[in-house]
């Protein structure tokens, strides 16, 4: 039996959700001391949903105890990455799920302060949000004494400006701050110097709504879903050629093959599964048959020579060109770098360039390998992951698709696409 | 103390030290752009990346702190590789265009990719972005956006040390440029800094640029004389002219310098500097002027007694030259009327560099207070008022804060030593030329008493002399000569006050 946590309850209403037991785990939380929700979270064995996947308990405990400067809960909301939309869906269905694990959340870490940066194309959803809490704040489960409890928690709603490199947590930190959104060096780490210089826990939407359930039965029951290392379930939400994208929640572990055929009701009639990204548009592509035998968890993605990372699945079929789908990609991390660092600001705009000549037929000998060398001269050279967001699917595109770049080099185009059109000529 | 190894060679610094400083105390360059010691660290650049045992991946060397036990190392091929590629991102969309930039010879992007980079370019031409070229900004500086390389060094140091936030970056990915800030003009006190800081050509002065190709610079420490700071300087000449002052960081004096202290070397240069002598207005070789000077100052005091001659040291003039002021008043012509009495306010004005008192050497001054004493300022205007007095000697900037009441009392006479005509504003029967500040050695003593001594770069123009030099042989002219005839003398003179 499927366990369902996040979408179990589709209740933006704050009725619908207290009478299908809602804010109970915040009662239950309030009544526990706080390092032992952290200890019941770090049991849990909860993963990071932003992308990293790194232990949510853990990183709630490098909150130093002797600083006694106010601390603060960020949830990153600023879900940007192509080919991931699965936040946005957890704030549209399970609001006060979110506004729950913060709640807990901020008890845990002893925030009083909590603020949501949302993306700011999230117009719709920043106001349901800002609605959800004040209703919430009305009840007593946000606000002043909450539950009677003495605890205390303010939620304030942050819209960013439309800038993706704002989902990297510093540059989140420094756009609520009211600078521009750059990365900071680390360390020092957030958990020390954050937000306004003071300790700060920064976690993903789908990573805080998950701590409710948490607190609710017990760490060691969390645990046990999923698979492994990788605990619990988690949101995918897939795209393309598919019968049936969107989100669905599944625990952490099931086949690929399955969550295709099951969830995303199979490839459309007359599509053939040519490649999968299978974690947000940053990680390696692969190829149909290295997705066809991974499990959705951490360690199997990673097996397979890609990341889970937010778990937004791009599927590929045999109709899309390879060339202009890196284009695409290259286009957005280009337009998207902040600009600060050197392999970041000049490679992205440089492979763009040569991957859009390559796409029009209009590519040399040797700018295969070139974008390959300046993709691997950026690799792991960046002040913040955006410049691996480039370089690693252009490294695994080339490296798994070669043919069809160099039938593009020959200037014959893949066959796929008319050279230079950004049209199907299917 | 941790104690970290760079290369196989161990040192121990305090904790916080980062992996650059303990290179650098170990005698390891490691190339950086956006790393500066007086700016916060950026981190940026990604040049100074370097290899630390059990990193994942190259760690930079301005940002990593040293722990104990690490082992970082400088000269392997992935460090290597790293500097070459990224050279190769900066070079990506630079112009190249150092036959025409007046950083060439001087520049980080040049000096290293000599170094570390010799790659062959593998961006097409047709590929490069183009920017904006040479947009003025502020009175001394020209910006080159498409040199620039964004390690943000100019934007930090107006943020961080002229804290006038005039500079940032504007745009975003490869459109980045550093932009003025609008409503705002890049005119603090300090811009010239900025085409130092800046690694590149991207920054570059407006007063300098096409002069001089820098590796024909020769260049020589001295001390700035336009404030009572005494910051240190580097005089870069060549062929008897100066070009540009440059700040030689000293921790008791100054990491930087001032717009107005880099100017200070114009008044060689312009139009009015003297070369001759005036007399009445009129236009005369130094040496008949100096017998000229010399017979006024005879008839002063056959007509009127040594006493109605007074003779005014001055906070803008080297000790030597005070001592052969005061010297002339004591020795020659026997007045008593020498005043060395000029109280300034001093203090830093912008908690910078910049001194409340705009001259270098009212403590020098002070020194030779206490050996001759003399009138102090009250008593000098007092004589003024008194009608007695018939001739002042002076030198020009010292003289001006008496320039109303001279107006007023008409029928006294001046004998004025200056270097340049602006600093001319009271009309003088004699006018004596002396050599500046580059063009002569002289000893200052700065508003925290620190002695500093001025070397000389160039040659004064023809027949233009030291001042003490001038008043020796004003001396030789009337009374009693004071002899200093050579720097042998004069050095032996000065001793007292320079110990």
């Amino acid at each position: 039996m499927m366990e369902k946590i996040l979408l179990k309850t589709e209740a933006a209403d704050i009725e619908a959700y207290i009478k299908a037991g809602g804010y109970q785990a915040l009662r239950k939380a309030l009544a526990m001391k706080s390092e032992d929700v952290t200890a019941e979270v770090k049991k849990s064995n909860l993963r990071g949903r932003g992308g990293a996947g790194f232990p949510t308990g853990l990183k709630w405990s490098f909150i130093p105890k002797a600083n006694t400067k106010p601390r603060y809960l960020v949830c990153n909301a600023d879900e940007s990455e192509p080919g991931t939309f699965k936040d946005r869906e957890l704030i549209l269905k399970n609001p006060h799920l979110l506004i729950e694990g913060l709640a807990i959340a901020s008890y845990a870490i002893g925030a009083k302060q909590c603020y949501i940066y949302i993306r700011g194309e999230f117009a719709k959803e920043t106001g349901l949000l800002s609605d959800c809490v004040n209703e919430a704040s009305k009840r007593g489960y946000l606000g002043n004494n909450i539950l009677s409890s003495g605890f205390d928690l303010n939620i304030a709603v942050h819209r960013g400006a439309g800038a993706y490199i704002c989902g990297e947590e510093t540059a989140l930190l420094e756009s609520i701050e009211g600078k521009r959104g750059l990365p900071r060096l680390k360390p020092p780490f957030p958990a020390v110097v954050g937000l306004f210089g003071c300790p700060t826990v920064i976690n993903n939407v789908e990573t805080l709504a998950s701590v409710p359930a948490i607190i609710e039965k017990g760490g060691d029951w969390y645990s046990k879903l999923g698979a492994g290392k990788s605990a619990g379930t988690k949101l995918f939400s897939v795209s393309g050629p598919v019968k049936k994208p969107g989100v669905y929640e599944i625990e952490l572990g099931m086949p690929f093959k399955k969550f295709l055929e099951d969830y995303a009701g199979g490839m459309l009639e007359g599509s053939k599964l040519k490649a999968v990204i299978p974690g947000g548009s940053s990680v390696p592509v692969l190829t149909a048959a290295e997705a066809l035998k991974m499990n959705l968890d951490y360690e199997s993605v990673q097996q397979a020579g890609s990341m889970l990372g937010s778990g937004g699945i791009i599927i590929l079929d045999d109709k899309a060109c390879m060339v202009e789908t890196l284009l695409v990609l290259a286009k957005f991390y280009h337009h998207e770098s902040c600009g600060q660092c050197t392999p970041c600001r000049e490679g992205g705009g440089w492979i763009e360039k040569l991957l859009r000549k390559l796409e029009a037929g209009k590519g040399k000998e040797g700018d295969i390998a070139l974008i390959y060398s300046i993709a691997e001269n950026m690799l792991a050279r960046t002040l913040c992951p955006l410049g691996d967001a480039l370089a690693m699917p252009v490294m695994s595109f080339i490296t798994k698709f070669r043919p069809e770049f160099e039938a593009h080099a020959a200037g014959n185009g893949c066959g796929k696409r008319e050279a230079g059109s950004g049209k199907s000529t299917q | 103390m941790p104690k970290i190894t760079i290369d196989g060679k161990t040192i121990d610094l305090p904790a916080g030290a980062t992996i650059l400083q303990a290179a650098q105390a170990l005698g390891i360059y490691i190339p950086r752009y956006c790393y500066h010691p007086a700016l916060s660290v950026s981190g940026t650049c990604r040049m100074c990346a370097v290899e630390v045992d059990k990193a994942p991946k190259l760690q930079i060397a301005c940002a990593t702190e040293i722990a104990d036990g690490m082992i970082a190392r400088t000269d392997t091929a992935a460090v290597k590789k790293a500097r070459k590629d990224v050279l190769e991102f900066l070079l990506a969309n630079h112009p190249v265009d150092c036959p025409i930039c007046d950083q060439a010879g001087e520049c980080s992007l040049q000096d290293y990719y000599m170094d570390y980079g010799l790659h062959k370019s593998r961006v097409a031409p047709e590929d490069k972005i183009q920017r904006s070229k040479h947009r003025a900004a502020g009175r001394y500086l020209v910006l080159d956006n498409e040199r620039c390389i964004l390690c943000t060094r100019c934007v930090r140091f107006c943020d961080e040390v002229t804290k006038t936030n005039e500079l940032t970056v504007s745009g975003r990915s490869d459109a980045s440029f550093i932009d003025i800030r609008e409503g705002k003009s890049l005119d603090n006190d300090y811009s010239l800094n900025i085409a130092e800081l800046c690694p590149v050509g991207a920054f570059t002065s407006r007063d300098f640029r096409f002069k001089q190709r820098v590796w024909f610079l020769k260049r020589i420490k001295s001390v700035c004389t336009g404030c009572a700071a005494g910051c240190n300087i580097e005089v870069h000449y060549n062929e008897n002219t100066v070009y540009r002052l440059m700040p030689s960081p000293n921790p008791e004096t100054n990491t930087w310098l001032c717009d107005r202290g880099r100017m200070t070397y114009k008044a060689l240069q312009a139009g009015d500097r003297l070369r001759k002598a005036f007399v009445k207005k009129g236009s005369m070789e130094i040496e008949p002027a100096i017998r000229h000077a010399a017979h006024l100052l005879d008839e002063a005091a056959r007509k009127t007694g040594p006493e109605s001659v007074v003779v005014l040291g001055s906070p803008y003039l080297s000790i030597e030259d005070n001592l052969a002021l005061a010297e002339l008043a004591a020795t020659s012509l026997k007045t008593s009327n020498l005043c060395l009495d000029f109280p300034r306010e001093q203090g830093v004005k912008d908690g910078i560099l910049i001194n409340k008192d705009d001259a270098p050497d009212a403590n020098g001054l002070k020194l030779l207070k206490a050996r001759y004493a003399g009138l102090d300022q009250g008593a000098l205007i007092e004589l003024i008022n008194s009608g007695r007095i018939k001739l002042i000697v002076a030198e020009a900037r010292a003289l001006s804060s008496l320039k109303e009441k001279l107006r007023e009392l008409s029928n006294i006479e001046t004998v004025i030593l200056a270097v340049t005509k602006s600093d001319l504003d009271f009309e003088s029967a004699c006018v004596l030329p002396y050599a500046a500040n580059f063009e002569t050695e002289g000893h200052f003593v700065n508003y925290k008493g620190l002695l500093q001594k001025t070397t000389p770069s160039v040659a004064a123009p023809d027949g233009v002399k030291p001042l003490w030099t001038v008043l020796s042989k004003l001396s030789s002219c009337t009374g009693a000569p004071i002899r200093l005839e050579d720097a042998a003398e004069l050095r032996e003179r000065i001793s007292e006050f320079i110990k």
